[in-house]
């Protein structure tokens, strides 16, 4: 018997994806269920971030389908693309945050898009900084924060919609081994809450932290799939 | 509420950010609509000097000679009834004769014997004070010459067709000139705002990353553009009211082209509120052109 579909995170069918002519995936096939943690590993250039680019909608795959909560992304029209971006939260290594905007504003954002109330909204964002510690930051402009409160403030703003997937490219990739442990921590915390986190680095730190399945990723190609529980 | 509120913020806080360019595209805008409000202004001014003098075109209708007097009444209130005539004057045969009569006494003798006047009667038309148009004369004359009981109207056809050539190469003029200056500051608008478009790349990446869709990431910019364009042509429409006055003062001091002075008027309140409208439009175009072909392609 079947799981239920719902319970079909994310689902990728012999996806392949060049990049002017040159391999960046091939033939990736992959199930990820529902409050997984999963990690991408590999070598720069192994298509970690093609990868999350093409659950995420920034990328069409050239051959196969990808099903996002049983949506096939693949198929996705243009206008259809932002709506599917809300529904998951994304991370980066370079925090992209507005520099010139406060802690609360940046977190804020996501909610004005979605048309949310101020009361809803402050509600929301008051609850994300909480969850990732900066409560006390919130009316700190983006520009004057560290690395590590730039990054958590990233990931208040992910976690601010409760997307029920969260992608992260290398968010550890600028932060010192202390602050890589802080963020690991809270990715941990969230994908305990039921988030299913799919998370691309190369740092051993993390993958150890967060023991969750981690793909192994090379040259476009799926090397290994280890603690996938099928 | 709270997405109006962003937007506009957005737009103003671009604006103070962006100051050189904010001000390039607003002199510039200026500068393009001053060039297209002075041609207006141009316009205008002969369209009224024109419509002026097409009011003092008189047409004359002579109705059939053997008219009824009742018939040569209900002709006239005909005629009256017609938007395009200000006021009308009946001469009747007696006093086409009593005019001849009185105008030539020393010719007078001529008509003695003949009885009944040999003049026709004749309905003097002045034209009502419209907006003057190529074809209203001759539409009015084809009108009155459908009329069973006229046997012909008269009217100075050469004058006629040649202010009726010079409203029509007005107009073309005015379409050719206006086009090119309105593309003009599309182009500048749609620079400036380009500029700021890229100078702003990674905050429309942050807009996009987190679900943002194209319109809400443009709304800011139309707002921009829009506040641009309007604030150019407020601009432009102070540099024409000014030079304006100044060109009256001149004139009127002067006396460079006689009693001509006073018949040229600035533009009424709704052709001002439209220089500023026409900005504000062009200034949403420019912005409109600049990001359709950046979000054209990007997901």
């Amino acid at each position: 018997m079947h799981p239920p579909r719902v319970d079909r995170m994310i689902q990728l069918f012999h996806v392949t994806k060049y990049y002017e002519g040159c391999l960046a995936l091939s033939d990736i096939s992959v199930r990820i269920e529902k409050g997984e943690c999963v990690l991408l590993t590999g070598p720069s250039g192994a298509g970690k971030t093609t990868l999350l680019k093409l659950i995420f909608g920034a990328e069409h795959p050239d051959d196969g389908q990808i099903l996002v909560q049983n949506r096939n992304i693949a198929r996705l029209r243009r206008a259809d693309v932002p709506y599917h971006r809300r529904t998951m939260g994304f991370v980066l290594q370079d925090f992209k945050l507005l520099p010139h905007r406060t802690v609360f504003e940046n977190v804020a954002l996501p909610l004005i898009i979605r048309g949310l109330s101020s009361f809803e909204s402050r509600r929301k964002v008051i609850e994300a900084l909480r969850a990732v510690g900066m409560e006390h930051k919130q009316t700190t402009q983006a520009s004057v924060l560290s690395a590590g409160e730039q990054q958590r403030a990233c990931i208040a703003r992910a976690i601010v919609n409760s997307p029920i997937i969260l992608l992260a490219d290398e968010p550890t990739g600028n932060l010192d081994p202390q602050l890589t442990t802080e963020i690991a921590e809270l990715f941990k915390s969230i994908n305990a809450r039921g988030t299913t986190v799919m998370m691309a680095t190369h740092n051993r730190q993390v993958v150890e932290q967060l023991k969750g399945r981690i793909l192994r990723l090379d040259s476009g190609h799926l090397l290994s799939d280890q603690g996938a529980e099928r | 509420m709270k997405r109006i509120w962003y937007f506009f913020r957005e737009a103003f806080m671009s604006l103070r950010t962006h100051q050189a360019s904010t001000l390039i595209g607003v002199i510039t805008t200026a500068f393009t609509l001053t060039s297209f409000g002075t041609f207006l202004l141009l316009y205008h001014n002969v369209h009224n000097l024109v419509g002026r003098v097409q009011q003092n075109i008189q047409i004359i209708v002579y109705p059939k000679d053997d008219i009824q007097p009742q018939m040569l009444q209900d002709l006239k209130q005909v005629i009256q009834a017609d938007p395009a005539i200000e006021s009308l004057t009946l001469t009747s045969k007696t006093d086409a004769l009593k005019d001849f009569k009185h105008q030539f006494p020393d010719e007078a003798y001529l008509l003695e014997g003949l009885g009944e006047s040999p003049f026709p009667a004749s309905l003097v038309l002045n034209l009502a004070n419209t907006i003057p148009s190529t074809d209203r004369v001759p539409n009015l004359v084809n009108r009155l010459q459908q009329n069973p009981h006229v046997e012909r109207v008269r009217y100075n056809r050469d004058w006629i067709e040649r202010l009726t050539l010079i409203i029509t190469y007005m107009e073309i003029g005015s379409l050719i000139i206006g086009g090119v200056l309105a593309l003009a500051s599309i182009t500048i608008i749609a620079n400036t705002v380009q500029l700021a478009f890229y100078t702003r790349q990674g905050e429309i990446e942050i807009l996009r990353l987190i679900g943002g869709t194209n319109l809400f990431i443009s709304i800011p910019y139309l707002i921009e553009g829009a506040v641009i364009g309007g604030l150019g042509g407020g601009i432009a429409l102070s540099f024409l009211r000014g030079g304006f006055e100044l060109f009256q003062h001149k004139t009127h001091t002067l006396n460079v082209i006689g009693g001509f002075s006073s018949v040229f008027e600035f533009f009424p309140l709704s052709s001002s509120l439209l220089l500023i409208i026409g900005g504000i439009l062009l200034g949403c175009v420019g912005t409109f052109t600049s990001m359709y072909g950046w979000m054209r392609f990007r997901l």
